[in-house]
């Protein structure tokens, strides 16, 4: 569990977060986004359609006790992590719809992740105690909607403050993810060795099962390789302290510690795996470039 | 020659004085130091990076610190009035600094490319003899190979957060260093190696220069290379009087559209003679402020500034009109603020000059200048209705004649080169006299720019002489088949050169990019249908290359002399 500090921290953390997300843009980069929003519309699709369902698949098929279903679900329905730009950026994706990406499905989330949560949370049988209540998820999604408006005015009052802003924030975002692991895991190493392996795959792997759908389905939809990376990116990394924040925030202390487990372990492993797969879609990007240039040439690569 | 029409002179509305009044300042340094006082509290320069950090200098801050930096080229680095000091900046706040401040101590300014190569910036600095060279550090990989082969006794480094506040500052350099690692390690150098900070603090020490009042306007104020089309660069030699007749002869012409409320984006690099007149002194004299954009590639990195500025001038060329409209932030939301733009540099395409007017509700007005006449020769009056493709009358005080071959007068509305006369006309090339003698002869400056006048004073430029297309001895000027060509929706810039043909002489060749807009549209057939439809047969390109871009010079101007280059060592490797 977390201390009551650390909660305060966490959320303190969160705020200079959102902080920063709104203070990467201006009002006029919406208006101008959703001109041709199919990219935003996209990556939605997979954020809020694919990972949900993901989620409660890998749940089911595990046949995990609920309070690991609704740490799963609880990740899986998540909007986009700030963390994701950065490695947009680092990938040579498209670091505008990465922010956009995100931005909107933070905003979407005060409506998606109560109501997904509950459809999930029913199909897989989450009841009593561990089910998280609606009102809550929207609460604190609300509560940080007011600093990400509140980056955005301070970008359009004083983009030196507001560039400051976003570049704390994108640390912020690698800090607390430092943070978290580092406060929970020296506590519950002994949690950590008797949970069984079938827990380990499953928060390693949805982030990469997120990504390789996150691929297809834009490709499918017609994006092309370049957007389809940075949805990809952004459909598999999900805001896994906010999902910590939203437990802490809802649950007991004996109990927070079992929900916490997934949110945590997935928060370690994203960025494992995010890592990974930037450096392969930057080689990638890196490759196309290279055959395009070649083109120019008119030589084959 | 002797005898000239002036026949523009009904062009010019009531508000144009046709004769140019006496100058008011005696020199730059003259006008630079009352501009400051009279401005004092006003915002002079603001340079935003691409995330839209920033910084600004007010006219005091400008005064003072071109104040110190002129001490500190005159007592610290011992130069004396008429040294030459070389510029090696991106558009930022130093540019002012280090420019104002050589005009101060009387020294003559030598504007310099950043992306110079090495013997680029032997040459220019041997040339020119410059003694000290200010040069940002991003670019001080470059000075090892340099320094040693130049008469360089002093090296002064800025950067491109130069003068921002302290944490943008920081982080930009941060950015620069860590990340994008555009700043290379200064090499161990045999002459002094200073920040521009440091030089200031010295020169704040230092006794104030204020020996300018002993200055006077046929001193040489700017050395400004040009003529990398044929040979090697040359120095045109620009009096404080040939630039303060240009700014006076500017301001005319904007008349009661330019005042100090303005505000004015300056893309175009301030080293180049088009925006360090039209922006940097213009601007600066009206006690506007200029919003400096470091480096406008991509197209993007104008973004901020223009949202976050209320903009009212913009100066471009063709390209950069062309880049905005084709940005989708730009044409969604043009800027409110803008009251016009000033085309220059190289000529503007009708069908951008179209979109533009559509796109942002505001004309192009667009000008001719030369590097060698300050630059501006002619403008188009903004009150009244745009005239395609011309670039306007010539400006006040300012003599024009059309000629043929043997220099004779041509007949009104026949192509002719254009000479020009005036107080903006340069004083000759730097230490060449040969090529002096060809450009200016008895107080006329050959252009080698073919135009036509039409019998209202209007120019409109036909092409350069030299890139004329002799097709079986009919006369094809590239720029009309361009124009053509940028009508087609397909093309997003063209270029049109002669190419060596058994048959014809020469023949037409285009090179044409595809508008990303419209994929996959851009064909060798189409071209050519469509120019058959616009265009006599002997015009029609004969052969159409598609390629990605095109070769381009720091300000954006598409380069046919390397595309020619290109053909030459395409025909010889067929031989």
């Amino acid at each position: 569990m977390l201390t009551e500090l650390e909660t305060t921290l966490l959320g303190v953390m969160m705020m200079v977060i959102m902080l920063g997300m709104g203070a990467s843009m201006t009002p006029r980069d919406f208006l101008i986004a959703f001109r041709k929003p199919k990219g935003i519309l996209v990556g939605l699709l997979s954020q809020f359609a694919v990972m949900p369902f993901l989620g409660f698949l890998l749940a089911v098929a595990l046949g995990l006790p609920p309070a690991l279903v609704v740490g799963l679900l609880l990740i899986a329905c998540m909007p986009g992590g700030t963390t994701s730009n950065i490695f947009a950026y680092f990938s040579k994706g498209v670091l505008a719809l990465s922010i956009m990406m995100t931005t909107v499905s933070t905003l979407a989330a005060v409506l998606m992740v109560p109501v997904l949560l509950s459809f999930y949370g029913g199909l897989a049988g989450v009841s009593g105690d561990y089910a998280i209540p609606a009102s809550n998820v929207a609460q604190i999604l609300v509560v940080l909607l007011v600093p990400t408006a509140l980056g955005m005015v301070l970008r359009k009052l004083n983009p030196n403050v507001g560039a400051t802003v976003e570049l704390i924030g994108s640390f912020m975002g690698v800090a607390v993810i430092v943070f978290l692991i580092a406060t929970w895991v020296p506590r519950n190493y002994l949690l950590l060795l008797e949970t069984p392996a079938h827990v380990y795959a499953a928060t390693s792997s949805i982030g990469l099962i997120g990504m390789l759908f996150g691929y297809w389905v834009a490709r499918g939809l017609g994006q092309d390789t370049s957007r389809s990376r940075t949805i990809s990116l952004e459909t598999g990394i999900q805001n896994g302290p906010l999902a910590v924040l939203v437990i802490t925030l809802s649950f007991s202390a004996a109990m927070q510690q079992e929900v916490l487990l997934i949110p945590i372990l997935y928060s370690l492993f994203i960025v494992l795996s995010s890592t990974v797969i930037t450096l392969w879609y930057r080689r990638n990007a890196t490759r196309e470039a290279l055959a395009r240039d070649a083109a120019k040439l008119g030589t084959a690569p | 020659m002797t005898v000239v029409n002036r026949p523009w002179l009904a062009a010019y509305s009531t508000d144009i004085s046709p004769e140019l009044p006496a100058p008011e300042h005696a020199s730059l340094a003259h006008l630079i130091d009352q501009t400051c006082t009279t401005h004092a509290q006003r915002r002079a320069f603001t340079c935003v990076v691409p995330n839209g950090m920033n910084g600004t200098l007010t006219y005091r801050q400008v005064g003072e610190m071109s104040d110190d930096f002129a001490s500190f080229l005159r007592h610290h680095c011992n130069l004396e009035p008429g040294a030459r000091v070389a510029v090696q900046l991106p558009n930022g706040l130093a540019y002012p600094v280090a420019a104002f401040g050589v005009f101060k101590a009387g020294c003559v300014l030598v504007n310099t490319n950043p992306l110079y190569t090495p013997s680029e910036m032997v040459h220019q600095f041997k040339d020119s003899g410059a003694e000290v060279l200010v040069i940002s550090d991003m670019f001080a990989d470059k000075l090892e190979e340099v320094i040693a082969h130049t008469g360089i006794r002093h090296v002064v480094l800025a950067g491109v957060p130069e003068f921002f506040p302290r944490i943008p500052e920081t982080i930009v350099r941060g950015v620069q260093k860590f990340w994008s690692r555009t700043l290379p390690p200064v090499p161990a150098l045999a002459v002094p190696v200073l920040r521009l900070r440091e030089a200031l603090r010295i020169g704040r020490g230092a006794e104030k220069v204020g020996d300018w009042d002993s200055l006077l306007r046929d001193d040489l104020a700017l050395l400004q290379y040009t003529g990398g089309t044929t040979g090697v660069a040359k120095g045109a030699m620009l009096t404080h009087g040939n630039i303060l007749a240009n700014l006076a002869q500017v301001k005319i012409m904007g008349g009661r559209h330019m005042s100090g409320a303005d505000c004015v984006l300056t893309a175009l690099p301030l080293y180049h003679i088009f925006a360090f007149t039209a922006n940097l002194m213009t601007f600066f004299d009206l006690g506007a402020r200029n919003i400096l954009v470091p480096s406008p590639r991509p197209v993007q990195n104008i973004q901020r500034a223009l949202e976050n500025y209320p903009v009212t001038w913009i100066t471009g060329v063709n390209t950069l009109f062309n880049g905005l409209m084709n940005e989708e932030w730009f044409a969604a939301y043009p800027p409110k603020t803008l009251k016009a733009a000033i085309a220059g540099g190289t000529a503007l395409h009708q069908a951008v000059a179209e979109r533009w007017q559509a796109v942002t509700g505001t004309r192009v007005a667009e000008g001719y200048g030369l590097t060698e006449t300050a630059p501006l020769v002619s403008f188009n009056p903004l009150d009244q209705p745009v005239r395609a493709g011309s670039i306007g009358v010539p400006v006040p005080g300012t003599d024009v004649v059309l000629v043929d071959d043997a220099a004779e007068p041509v007949a009104q509305g026949k192509p002719g080169e254009l000479l020009v006369k005036g107080p903006q006309v340069m004083r000759g090339y730097w230490n060449r006299p040969d090529d002096t003698a060809k450009t200016l002869q008895n107080g006329w400056l050959f252009t080698g720019d073919v135009a036509v006048m039409d019998e209202d004073g209007f120019l409109t430029i036909v092409d350069r002489k030299k890139d004329l297309v002799l097709v079986s001895g009919f006369n094809v000027y590239p720029n009309e088949i361009e124009d053509c060509l940028s009508k087609l929706d397909a093309v997003l810039e063209a270029a049109v050169i002669g190419v060596p043909d058994t048959s014809t002489g020469e023949a037409v060749r285009a090179y044409v990019v595809q508008n990303p807009d419209v994929p996959d549209t851009l064909s060798k057939e189409a071209v050519i249908a469509h120019c058959r439809k616009y265009l006599a047969a002997y015009k029609v390109p004969r052969s159409v290359v598609v390629r990605d871009e095109l070769p381009k010079s720091p300000i954006g101007k598409i380069l046919r002399k390397n595309l020619k280059a290109e053909a030459r060592a395409e025909a010889a490797g067929k031989v």
